[in-house]
């Protein structure tokens, strides 16, 4: 029977193994293929079956050469197998699914990210308007504006929704696209093009002359409170004119407040966290608090807490804090200085647990008490490290800043996320360039100046 | 003579504390610290934190019985019910009632101390939710309702007011919370094994092309490892869960965004680590190599693979721990798996459910960052 | 036979290692090369297998240019020359089989070396080249886990594996107590004595005595003397390592 031992692990794998004296073989095996079996048994389609049954028969191989010849089989295949299902059912839950990735989609993305909208050249408009009453009433003012010497007027003076009306306009620059475009008594722009999905741009002509027929657009009347009441309407005309240089544009403006207000989160964060962590950090020193029963237990409790507090994401402390505040950079800070402080608070209290003895022994031999030997005997050595790392910190504060603001937190992230939804790919390329810049500038500056420092 | 030099030190000083005062102040400004208002909306936090530490874990399968007595309204419209003289019973204080009357109901041997829902059921079948009590220790209540004018019978059929008593019945389940906490969870966990490894394959060949030990000869040498080298540092910049809104944007909201986000990271910064540790490596067996006659493939196969593998596979373990820490919230921002549960929960006010997967994220992190630690101090 | 006519190696920064250097190596000799630290030894022996590229001048093995080979052709020259370095420059994570297998890199199929599949026949000549140097008890330990005199014996068990007509040995025992010395430079007399040519450079003056059948000598890349190690008097010596130099022998240490 015992030459046999080796068809045991037919029944259950790794049994062979472990009664042939390899214990650590056969648990393992025994252990893995488990693993295997409910892994397959839970999101398997039923052709990963194969693989265990692959890994069965390779046990049973694998047993009788170890009764036999006294050697291992090559794990090759049984690594292949496992492997094999361990990443294809990963494939299909996490629903990788190759054919999604539209390149065409892809491509539209990316195309207007080549152009980011940072700056914009200086423009010079030139605008006139028209008034003209929707629906009719009797008796219309006159359709006609004058100003700056550019006259403007629309025939017939009232028209109703869908109707068409000729507007025309005078002693604007001649030779230039204007954009003609409607605007509604509450200040909404409607656009007078084909569908009233584009708008309709036309020259001047060579004395700065232009008439257009347009068609008062169908929804002109669609937020109006009373649809009958005849309002004034405008029609307004516009031409821009670079007048040379450059400047900021709308986005270009709101990435650079963000930005600021991301690196502003990030320092007020560590500025907040270091004062809190500083005394926290004494309490934390084992060779400060070791002394005596009671201090050992608040030095325990201590690191305990902060342990516990450095294992949240800072991202999972903004969720807590965005429905305590709101939306908005006090939620980031709140939550970042909270995980910095248990951040700082540890690599202080590291700091003061690698300082030399040997001065503080001193310090108090000459009877100096436990504030006087802190003031004279620790804090000489602890300052530079604890600058270090405080800057260290903000660095990464930066970082997770940018990220805080995804989840409503304020700064850069928060605009990231508003401009995808509004799907300005050209802001959001802003975006992703300001982003690497700030994270590439203070990694460096805080690199050279822990440099100096250290 | 001296007192220039200290004069400019302390003037020095003074400009650069007033430096410090005015970005710390902008600082507090630009990000609208509001000190009273965190203590006043503290209590909201209690809450929360409250329901976070009370997780949904398991239910009991309730039964649910339902006792009922007809009540018709106006009164004589229809016949009016008779309770049963034992058992779990209603008893309202008049057998009718006009349209805006109010009553008193009494119900007597329910469960003790329990909660039941008293509704109308009106007599085109339709339910409405009338009012919860709780029974006293005897199982008794008393309740005050009003007949509304919905309540009128129709075609003879009164309404009937009905109470419903739910008794957990058998042991406890896992809730369905814990269920779908526990399929996301394994859903983000094959993405960080996913990204991972598709990051270390891409990454390991492109580190050889950003080590200057390697590629750095000659004019295209060069080129190649200064684009590679500010790929990986240009990327780096960006924390997955930027990369993940641009990928949720493009692909959709699900993990194949965020396996995506998460690789592309992962890639340019175990690129950037690889690429050191060959930078690292010992030029002597490379040189022993290419005096045998071997040629370039057989040189990194024979003389660099063998000096960086235990480097690479640390590295790829510390980052198969980041990678499970983000991917547990690589779904907030439309990446999938427990991150993607969270923020609906979330925004469902479902602080309970929140609190399960919560708690799953804290397990998982601990449990992955102490599995980590173990394996790489097996293989250094 | 190797022929080296008129070779200078300057640096990119400037540096002049060789200068004008040319000399004849018949088969079966046991040349010693040696001078001071920086006269350019490490940079002619390097030159001759083209680790280091020269600036000029031509080096002709058996009447192949070897400054003129295209890189496959290289490769086909540096496997016939075996190389043993100061450093040993082993892979100090492989195992020592391993490391030997390496040797062969340049005959083998290169597609199954890549996948570490080795033909039967190479792991026994590999045996048999640690057998040589005593220490097949060693193959199937990691590199590192030998002293500094095995992992030498390692060195030479690769170069054994090439089969080769020519060896070049920089320096090869100055890394090694001197009492290793002997046990070291014996292994190549004895291959010296099978037929293959030998190029060492090195540091004591007695072991040149001792092995070397001619010797050549450079000053800051300049070849200052060639000829028999009898030959090596004092006056010679002076001019060779300066007036400050006292001879030290290894056996004294």
């Amino acid at each position: 029977m015992s030459e046999r031992k080796w068809l045991l692990s037919a029944f259950l794998p790794g049994a062979g193994q472990f009664l042939g004296g390899r214990r650590y073989r056969g648990g393992a095996i025994l252990l893995l293929w488990l693993i295997l079996v409910v892994i397959v048994a839970a999101y398997g389609q039923p052709i990963w079956w194969i693989s265990p049954i692959l890994i069965w028969l390779w046990n049973i191989w694998d047993a009788f050469h170890l009764q036999r010849l006294g050697r291992e089989a090559s794990l090759f295949l049984p690594l292949l197998a496992g492997l094999s299902v361990l990443y294809g059912i990963g494939w299909q839950i996490t629903q990788i699914d190759l054919r999604s990735a539209d390149m065409r989609r892809a491509l539209q993305i990316v195309r207007p990210m080549l152009r980011p909208d940072f700056v914009q050249p200086r423009r010079e408009l030139n605008q006139m308007w028209v008034e003209i009453l929707v629906p009719c009433k009797e008796n219309p003012p006159r359709a006609f504006n004058k100003l700056d010497g550019k006259t403007a007027m629309a025939t017939p003076d009232c028209a109703r929704v869908g109707e068409v009306v000729i507007v025309s306009v005078q002693g604007l620059w001649p030779n230039t696209d204007t954009q003609i475009w409607w605007q509604t008594p509450i200040g909404d722009p409607k656009m007078l093009g084909p569908n009233e999905s584009q708008m309709l741009i036309l020259p001047t002509d060579d004395n700065g002359a232009l008439s257009a027929t347009i068609r008062v657009p169908t929804t002109a009347l669609v937020a109006a409170p009373d649809p009958s009441l005849a309002l004034p309407h405008r029609v307004y005309f516009d031409q821009y004119r670079n007048v040379g240089g450059w400047e900021l544009s709308f986005n270009g403006r709101e990435v650079l407040k963000g930005a600021g207000v991301t690196i502003a989160m990030a320092l007020m964060a560590t500025v907040l966290a270091s004062l809190f962590a500083i005394p926290i950090s004494f309490l934390a020193a084992r060779n400060l608090m070791g002394g005596h029963p009671v201090t050992f237990a608040i030095y325990f409790a201590v690191r305990t807490f902060l342990n516990v507090l450095r294992s949240i994401e800072s991202l999972i402390l903004a969720l807590i804090f965005v429905v305590i505040v709101g939306l908005g950079p006090f939620a980031g800070v709140l939550a970042l200085a909270l995980h910095s402080i248990a951040a700082l608070g540890k690599l202080y209290a590291d700091v003061l647990e690698s300082i030399d003895p040997g001065p503080i022994e001193a310090i108090r031999a000459t009877g100096a008490n436990w504030a006087q030997v802190v003031r004279y005997a620790v804090i000489p050595q602890i300052i530079s490290p604890f600058v270090a790392f405080t800057i260290y910190r903000w660095d990464i504060n930066v970082r997770s800043a940018t990220i805080i603001g995804l989840v409503g937190g304020g700064g850069i992230g928060y605009l990231l996320v508003e401009l995808i939804r509004i799907n300005d790919m050209r802001g959001v390329s802003a975006v992703f360039i300001t982003i690497a810049v700030i994270v590439i500038a203070l990694d460096v500056l805080s690199a050279r100046i822990r440099e100096r420092l250290v | 003579m001296q007192a220039m030099p200290a004069l400019q030190r302390i003037t020095r000083s003074a400009l650069l504390i007033a430096l410090v005062i005015v970005v710390l102040g902008f600082s507090w400004r630009a990000t609208g610290i509001d000190l009273p208002r965190l203590l006043r909306d503290l209590p909201k936090g209690a809450t929360l934190v409250r329901a976070f530490l009370t997780p949904d874990l398991f239910t009991r399968e309730v039964e649910t019985s339902v006792i009922g007595v007809d009540f018709p309204v106006p009164c004589g419209s229809a016949p009016q019910g008779v309770p049963p003289t034992n058992g779990p019973r209603l008893l309202p204080s008049v057998g009718c009632a006009a349209p805006g009357e109010t009553f008193t109901l009494m119900g007597k041997e329910f469960p003790a101390s329990s909660e039941i829902l008293v509704r109308w059921l009106l007599p085109d079948g339709r339910t409405l939710n009338a009012v919860r009590v709780r029974t006293d220790a005897q199982g008794a209540f008393t309740a005050t309702l009003q007949a509304r004018p919905i309540l009128t019978t129709q075609d003879g059929k009164s309404a009937r007011l009905e109470a419903e008593i739910q008794r957990p019945v058998g042991g406890l389940k896992p809730s369905q919370a814990l269920r779908d906490v526990a399929r996301e969870m394994f859903v983000t966990i094959f993405m960080a094994l996913l990204s991972t490894t598709i990051a270390t394959l891409i990454a390991a060949p492109l580190s050889f092309l950003a080590a200057s030990n390697i590629t750095r000869r000659g004019c295209l040498g060069s080129g190649v490892y200064y684009l590679s080298r500010s790929f990986f540092n240009i990327i780096r910049a960006y924390d997955p869960l930027v990369m993940a809104t641009i990928f949720a944007f493009w692909l959709g909201y699900g993990p194949f965004a965020g396996v995506l986000a998460l690789t592309v990271v992962t890639i340019a910064s175990l690129g950037k680590l690889f690429s050191e540790v060959v930078e690292n490596i010992d030029p002597g067996p490379l040189e022993a190599l290419q005096a045998c006659g071997a040629n370039r493939l057989q040189t990194v196969r024979y003389a660099v693979v063998p000096q960086i593998v235990p480097d690479f596979i640390s590295f790829i373990i510390y980052h198969w721990d980041i990678n499970v820490r983000i991917s547990t919230i690589i779904g907030y921002v439309g990446g999938g798996g427990i991150g993607f549960y969270l923020s609906q929960r979330i925004n469902g006010f479902e602080y309970n459910q929140a609190g399960t997967a919560l708690w799953a994220i804290v397990i998982v992190v601990w449990l992955m960052d102490f599995l980590s630690a173990e394996v790489r101090k097996r293989v250094v | 036979m190797l022929r080296v006519e008129h070779l200078t190696k300057i640096y990119p920064n400037g540096t002049v290692a060789l200068k004008d250097v040319s000399f004849e190596v018949p088969d079966g000799e046991f040349l010693v090369v040696i001078g001071l630290s920086g006269s350019g030894k490490s940079t002619l022996l390097r030159c001759i297998n083209r680790l280091i590229e020269p600036t000029e001048g031509k080096i002709y093995w058996n009447d192949v240019d070897i400054t003129a080979a295209s890189p496959a052709q290289l490769r086909q020259i540096r496997r016939q020359i075996g190389m043993i370095f100061q450093q040993f420059n082993l892979v100090r994570r492989s195992k020592v089989i391993t490391n030997v297998l390496a040797g062969r890199l340049g005959y083998v199929n290169p597609w199954l070396s890549l996948l570490g599949i080795w033909p039967a026949e190479e792991r026994r000549r590999a045996l048999a080249a640690l057998e040589r140097v005593g220490i097949a008890d060693k193959a199937y330990e990691r590199a590192d886990a030998l002293s500094g005199g095995q992992q030498q014996r390692v060195g030479i068990a690769r170069a054994l594996m090439q089969e080769p007509r020519l060896i070049l040995a920089d320096e090869p025992v100055a890394s090694l107590d001197p009492v290793l010395a002997h046990s070291i430079l014996q292994y190549l007399e004895e291959l010296n004595k099978e037929g293959v040519t030998v190029i060492c450079s090195l540091h004591f003056l007695d072991l040149v005595h001792r092995y070397a059948t001619r010797v050549i000598a450079l000053k800051q890349g300049v070849k200052v003397f060639e000829g028999k190690p009898q030959e090596i008097d004092r006056q010679r010596f002076k001019e060779i390592y300066g007036e400050e130099a006292q001879e030290v022998r290894a056996a004294s240490l």
